[in-house]
């Protein structure tokens, strides 16, 4: 399977740049941590990833494919998925019509309603009706349905308890165990960390750490000063 | 006034009809198309031209009409979405006012500033009702508000087009991200709008006032009756269509209050605004 990979991306909003010259890979089968503190240009940056904002410089390639002129719906035919800041829910559809947009076939529906036996109890409810949690796994299932080659997630734990989030973390590692590559940008950074192999830190739009996600969560020190822009 | 109310219901088919056009537009594409009837009169008026100066048959010269109203309504609704695509829907919105305006202006160039000669598709009695004749145009008309509610709404719950739609309509972006091609979608709205805006105009025009003002300014009544469903809700845009032609037809049977009929949609207007603000005023009062 191709990795993404980005060269050189900077992203400019309002004023100046809010991530510049920011590059790494993507690789399939693996979960990069991204973190940060609030305001480095993480949710930016996954935003020029998935075609949300226009990079100013850089590329973005699924394999040998340049997409950073590629619209958002191109992007996504060639396997990319980006799961919002928020519960990027649709909350007049049903959890059964939420799936339906990205799984092709029923099968598919039931094979991911099985993962979250929550959902598959209210099926049939509009997603408004939902607690944060269901909404987020709503949220998750209906990526997982479509099968993506790259995840994209920020911030999951958004206004969740740590135990909803705790409950949908294995889902993440199980979708990469499958052969997706996933870049999760997260909060709980020791978490986050937790389930990756690879992470990288941004500060004040700038790549400060990029490497093995254990040495990370083993150095906290190299975390602290990384997260300073040191 | 009973033979008020039934004649009065032909023009009420049309208003449910462009109700529901309002009601699926600002629901899906996140517009109040100001210009909706505007399209229609303006397709129904190359229409008659091409009838009667180009001598192409009524049916011929009708059929270029509709899809020429479904045409100019997809090229404008292909500029909003290439142009105004993150805006809100204000400036959407505003967006048709000028176009209703420019196709006013533009008819009254092409076409002079008097009603046009049309010919009519539909003509004659369907059947009577008390000895109240019920003219075919009526018939077909409030038929065709219920059939194009009852499609629409099937389309958009049981079939995956509409569940897309849907979807766009709710998040555009989140839609985006997942592969659903807003732009295309949006701009199938808009001509399918378009189209039924102009068919509808087309058999009812040659019946009703149809200079290009009177025509396009067939929007304020629809607007009533799509505001009667909260711009939301098709069966209630369709029963507002209704009822406020009927109340029209039935008030101008009465002398001392036939002006009325003009303002009554209005009044409809301004009644549902300040009834679906009863709760903010509660609350403030609270």
């Amino acid at each position: 399977m191709n990795a993404l990979q980005v060269q050189g991306i900077t992203v400019t909003r309002g004023a100046g740049p809010v991530i510049r010259d920011v590059g790494f890979t993507l690789e399939p089968g693996r979960i990069t941590a991204l973190v940060g503190p609030n305001g480095a240009g993480k949710t930016s940056l996954l935003e020029a990833i998935s075609g949300v904002v226009p990079a100013a410089r850089g590329s973005v390639r699924i394999g040998s494919t340049e997409i950073t002129k590629h619209s958002r719906v191109a992007r996504a035919k060639l396997g990319l998925a980006h799961i919002e800041q928020g519960r990027a829910v649709f909350p007049g559809l049903t959890v059964l019509e939420n799936l339906k947009l990205t799984a092709r076939t029923w099968p598919r529906v039931e094979e991911v309603l099985a993962l979250f036996p929550e959902l598959d109890k209210r099926r049939n409810s509009p997603t408004a009706l939902l607690s944060g949690g269901e909404q987020q796994m709503v949220v998750l299932a209906r990526a997982f349905a479509a099968r993506p080659k790259f995840l994209l997630i920020d911030e999951m734990s958004l206004g969740l308890a740590p135990v909803v989030f705790t409950r949908l973390l294995p889902m993440v590692t199980r979708f990469a165990s499958e052969g997706a590559a996933i870049l999760l940008v997260e909060q709980f950074t020791h978490l986050a960390l937790g389930v990756s192999q690879d992470a990288i830190v941004v500060s004040s739009g700038r790549v400060t750490y990029q490497g093995s996600a254990q040495d990370l969560l083993a150095a906290p020190e190299t975390l602290h000063s990384a997260y300073l822009g040191e | 006034m009973l033979q008020g109310a039934l004649a009065g219901l032909a023009a009420g088919g049309l208003y449910a009809v462009l109700a529901v056009c309002l009601t699926l537009m600002s629901r899906l594409v996140r517009v109040v198309n100001f210009a909706q009837s505007a399209t229609g009169m303006f397709g129904c008026y190359v229409a008659v031209w091409l009838s009667v100066h180009v001598g192409l048959p009524t049916w011929a010269a009708t059929v270029v009409g509709i899809v020429l109203g479904g045409g100019l309504s997809a090229l404008l609704g292909w500029i909003i979405s290439t142009w105004l695509a993150e805006a809100d829907i204000g400036t959407r919105s505003a967006v048709t006012v000028a176009v209703l305006l420019l196709l006013i202006s533009l008819s009254f160039i092409l076409f002079g500033n008097k009603p046009q000669p049309f010919h009519p598709i539909l003509d004659g009695p369907a059947f009577s009702v008390n000895g109240v004749v019920v003219s075919q145009v009526t018939v077909v008309t409030v038929v065709l508000s219920v059939v194009i509610a009852l499609g629409c709404r099937a389309l958009l719950t049981k079939t995956s087009f509409g569940l897309e739609l849907r979807a766009l309509s709710e998040r555009p972006t989140t839609a985006e991200l997942m592969g659903i091609p807003a732009k295309p979608l949006a701009v199938a709205v808009w001509a399918a709008t378009g189209l039924l805006s102009t068919l509808v105009i087309s058999i009812v025009a040659p019946s009703q006032s149809n200079d290009a003002t009177s025509l396009s300014m067939l929007v304020v009544p629809a607007s009533a009756a799509a505001l009667l469903g909260g711009f939301r809700r098709l069966d209630l845009a369709v029963v507002g269509g209704l009822v406020l032609g009927m109340a029209q037809g039935a008030v101008a049977q009465v002398d001392s209050l036939s002006v009325v009929r003009y303002f009554l949609p209005f009044l409809v207007i301004v009644g549902l605004l300040l009834w679906s603000q009863r709760k903010e005023v509660w609350d403030v009062a609270r």
